[in-house]
């Protein structure tokens, strides 16, 4: 059993995953031409605020991303390998 | 021959012989000066040869009578050149685009570089696999209310740098990266590669804006793979915005 469970999928190619910490990360398309996945681990305030506003926050969270997929340097490559659990 | 004539000779001597294969916009262009003649007879040798496996044919006689010869085969017509059915918000966007990349435009950019009217990108196999099979995607891109946003660039030139990455059964991220002017981790890993005829589908296009979803904003000018306007990647490569590119109508390849 995978210790990841998806929290979240969107249209908008990101989705939200959860640990077997109960950590948030989120997974992310960037890329134009040649597209592949960042992923970045919620911090706890990042996490409160995605359990008060929901999508419209990850939303927000995943353009910030496609917009600058280094992140400020937290963002590291989505790992290959199977597709954790829908949660 | 005049100098006109020679220079277009030579020309089409190089589109002909050099390509190893029939263009017939080219060919067309440079036998204007000639003859139609010469055209004809170009196209005519442009013709597939007869199927190899088919011995009788070699030994039936000629039916056909000296004054009854067969028309040259007629060229294959060129995609015609469209943004597509583009509904009002994206014509909209695609009348500022232009207007902001003045005198560049769509219909000027696909002239020039998509003139096969095909397009292709390239996704690695992980986010392929999440984003697009396992969530049934019906369309490629990134979604929202307005439409699916998606890059795409001519499948000759992806097609191209794919060819030139591959070394034996696996293709290489570096060699992949240098072709398409992007950092090589990109392109690390099992990839898939999609092709869509644009022609065939109708599907939008314009150029790419700053606020398109999915766009990687440039932080500094050291920055070498993010977005910057007019129609081409940073590493100079052409690409369009393609808005609802449908799923079922892409051809997809796999590359290892």
């Amino acid at each position: 059993m995978s210790a990841e469970q998806v929290v979240y999928q969107s249209p908008m190619l990101y989705r939200l995953l959860r640990d077997g910490s109960e950590a948030l990360i989120i997974e992310v398309v960037v890329g134009g031409i040649a597209m592949s996945a960042v992923r970045v681990r919620l911090s706890d305030d990042e996490a409160a605020h995605y359990a008060r506003a929901g999508s419209s926050y990850s939303d927000q969270l995943a353009q910030a991303i496609t917009a600058n997929p280094r992140f400020d340097g937290r963002a590291y490559p989505s790992p290959a390998g199977p597709s954790p659990a829908a949660g | 021959m005049d100098a006109p004539r020679r220079k277009s000779a030579l020309a089409l001597d190089a589109v002909y012989t050099g390509a190893q294969r029939c263009d017939h916009a080219k060919m067309r262009a440079l036998t204007k000066p000639l003859s139609c003649v010469l055209f004809a007879t170009l196209m005519a040798s442009c013709a597939p040869d007869p199927p190899k496996d088919t011995p009788a044919a070699a030994d039936q006689p000629e039916l056909v009578q000296a004054d009854e010869q067969p028309e040259p085969a007629a060229p294959a017509a060129a995609p015609a050149i469209s943004t597509g059915d583009c509904d009002a918000h994206q014509a909209g966007l695609s009348t500022r685009a232009d207007e902001r990349a003045q005198p560049w435009g769509i219909a000027q950019h696909l002239e020039k570089n998509f003139p096969g009217m095909k397009v292709s990108w390239l996704m690695k196999e992980g986010p392929y696999q999440t984003f697009v099979v396992e969530s049934q995607a019906a369309k490629f891109g990134r979604c929202n209310e307005t439409g699916c946003y998606l890059f795409a660039a001519p499948t000759a030139v992806i097609e191209a740098a794919v060819e030139s990455s591959l070394t034996g059964e696996t293709h290489d991220p570096a060699l992949l990266g240098q072709a398409l002017g992007l950092p090589a981790q990109n392109f690390e890993g099992p990839l898939r590669m999609m092709t869509l005829d644009l022609a065939a589908t109708r599907a939008c296009v314009r150029l790419p804006d700053d606020d398109d979803p999915g766009v990687w904003k440039c932080q500094s000018e050291a920055d070498q793979d993010c977005f910057k306007f007019g129609g081409y990647t940073s590493g100079g490569v052409p690409e369009l915005m393609v808005i609802d590119a449908p799923v079922a109508h892409a051809s997809i390849r796999e590359i290892q």
